[in-house]
């Protein structure tokens, strides 16, 4: 069970987790880009979460790779079902399945991974997902669940897109878990502005969605979604599991982050790069990371 | 079955049911109850009062009512969501599909309201397409009663049964058909009347017209009609439909759209079977009908006692 250090952290072992994890979120994302690279993936979505993901999957979250079902874990549901390969990444880095795993079993026939996750053969999704809207639903009913069994520390994290708040079952979970006081439930909500068809403005604006949870009765964090010092501060200061409301994280990021020819573009929710792109969108991101940490 | 009853008393699947589940509460502390803004309808305040912790009211949210339950499924509960048919297998179709079935997770998805039994609060109460959904969904389990303490047994069973189950039952008080205690088994079709010149295959509340219907044949022919309750539509008997169709004559009745219904389920069997026989499903035709009583939808779609003596009628001819 990977553990987070207890207390405060003084400044310089602070400065080296940053570090780590700068270091973590770089190699994700040159891994999604290779990936893309072989497959179709969700790559504007994919890069705009990896820094999240990867403050989440490797400092925050309770999760033992060698027993997926201790009771004591935290759960991770992925309402957002297309950014699987981030997730299946970051599993990966903490010792779930190795890199090669994945990009050899990726969207081939009988593989543990691609597009959407399953848990009918991988063991390390907790609930198969794909279709929007229904992440944050089922993970009330784990919370509900977890509270109802007397698990009073495990917490529930479901990652959702700002996109997937346009659907109705979304709000009905929203509004359910303030009436059950899902204390245990944690929303990660990034929001990268941009659907498929455009920018969330033209299509449906989605209007301050913090205000929103807010106004719901749900304990509400803003943060950057790219600064992962400030997401490290936000899941210190998550209130406790068995708090009398849940917690929304509104992630605020870029599609395509990190590549200057996938950032804010609508055409990159998902393709696939020629090798000459993946190189240059690699080398980008290494130059950007040297100039901020030395070497890579 | 733990429910005082005098037999011969007619009383409607979901006031047993109802009670019923908070014996289901009292066995095992995994069974929960989940609401819709309808436990009322559902008779089940006696668990609500009863289990306060383990019920859960999500509000008209029949989508949420589905995935709530799911996420209680995936932390080891066994919960039963209640509400009405056309809303669960509807409004809810892509969560049992989706959150239920493809997890295999046992949830009880109990849907009252089915066919036409609420049929003059119009067709937005009804639950006509209910089995062609459900049954569609993979190793989802589809049930209807064909008596009303039947249920009873029903929930009894999915309480060892692995995987989702879907129950249907409309809402008329129906007579109970089965006097004494009798084996029950999901995917075990009952043979509640002997017969060989020809089979009803039924469930729900067509069981006790076919019932009607059989005695009446046989005063009035001499003909013995085998009455099969066919209370599990999914994983149906198929053994059951091909000793029917030895009898070469088999009228298939649920309220249900004919299309995708109980019928549709026995003539794939049958066709596979290779058997010749008569054959011909009664059950709701393919269109809407916006307000009447049940009893007359019954009769003028024939599956009431006289349609069914009627078209039993017409293939004893031949």
């Amino acid at each position: 069970m990977q553990s987070k250090p207890l207390g405060k952290m003084d400044p310089e072992a602070r400065k080296k987790l940053i570090a780590r994890l700068e270091k973590a979120a770089l190699k994700i994302r040159k891994n999604l880009l290779t990936l893309c690279s072989q497959q179709v993936i969700h790559i504007g979505g994919d890069l705009s979460v990896a820094d999240v993901m990867t403050v989440l999957w490797q400092y925050q979250i309770k999760y033992d790779p060698q027993n997926p079902k201790d009771e004591t874990r935290d759960r991770f549901i992925l309402s957002k079902g297309h950014a699987a390969a981030v997730t299946s990444f970051n599993q990966a880095a903490i010792g779930c399945y190795r890199d090669e795993d994945i990009f050899k079993e990726y969207a081939g026939d009988n593989g543990r991974f691609a597009m959407h996750s399953c848990n009918l053969i991988n063991p390390h999704v907790e609930v198969s997902t794909g279709s929007l809207g229904h992440g944050l639903p089922v993970a009330a009913g784990v919370a509900q669940g977890l509270k109802l069994k007397g698990n009073t520390t495990s917490r529930v994290y479901v990652v959702m897109g700002d996109g997937e708040q346009s659907e109705g079952s979304m709000w009905e979970a929203i509004l359910n878990s303030v009436h059950y006081k899902l204390g245990n439930l944690v929303g990660i909500v990034y929001c990268n502005k941009l659907g498929f068809d455009g920018t969330l403005q033209q299509i449906t604006a989605l209007g301050d969605i913090a205000d929103k949870y807010r106004v719901f009765g749900w304990n509400v964090v803003e943060v950057d979604g790219h600064d992962i010092a400030a997401m490290v501060e936000a899941f210190d200061h998550l209130p406790p599991a068995d708090f009398d409301k849940p917690t929304v994280l509104i992630c605020h990021t870029v599609k395509g982050h990190g590549v200057d020819f996938m950032e804010n573009q609508v055409k990159w929710h998902a393709g696939r790069l020629s090798p000459e792109n993946r190189d240059e969108a690699i080398r980008q991101l290494e130059a950007a990371y040297q100039e901020k940490w030395g070497e890579a | 079955m733990g429910i005082t009853q005098s037999f011969g008393d007619m009383v409607a699947v979901r006031d047993v049911a109802g009670k019923y589940i908070s014996k289901l509460g009292e066995k095992n502390d995994k069974v929960v109850v989940v609401n819709a803004d309808l436990s009322g309808t559902s008779r089940n305040k006696g668990f609500v009062e009863e289990f306060p912790d383990r019920s859960f009211n999500v509000g008209i949210a029949e989508q949420n009512l589905v995935s709530f339950s799911a996420g209680l499924a995936h932390e080891g509960f066994m919960p039963y969501a209640f509400t009405m048919a056309p809303f669960i297998s509807m409004r809810a179709c892509e969560q049992c599909r989706t959150d239920v079935a493809y997890g295999h997770l046992n949830v009880r998805l109990i849907g009252n309201y089915a066919g036409y039994s609420s049929g003059v609060s119009g067709a937005t109460h009804c639950a006509l397409e209910d089995c062609a959904i459900m049954g569609s969904m993979a190793r989802m389990t589809v049930l209807e009663p064909g008596d009303p303490y039947q249920i009873c047994k029903m929930l009894e069973a999915t309480l060892t049964w692995d995987g989702p189950v879907y129950i249907r039952s409309g809402i008329e008080a129906i007579k109970p058909i089965y006097p004494e205690e009798y084996d029950y088994q999901i995917g075990k079709a009952i043979i509640a009347r002997e017969g060989s010149d020809g089979a009803f295959i039924c469930s729900g509340i067509v069981v006790q017209f076919a019932l009607e219907a059989a005695e009446r044949l046989e005063k009035e022919t001499g003909a013995k009609i085998r009455v099969i309750d066919m209370h599990t539509i999914k994983p149906i008997d198929e053994m059951a439909v091909i000793e029917a169709a030895k009898t070469g004559r088999v009228i298939a009745a649920q309220d249900h759209n004919i299309i995708g219904g109980l019928g549709y389920y026995a003539a794939a069997v049958i066709a596979k079977s290779g058997l010749a026989t008569q054959f011909k499903i009664l059950g709701c035709p393919d269109h809407f009908v916006p307000i009447a009583t049940a009893p007359y939808l019954f009769k003028v779609n024939e599956y009431d006692t006289d349609g069914l003596v009627k078209n039993m009628k017409e293939m004893l001819k031949k």
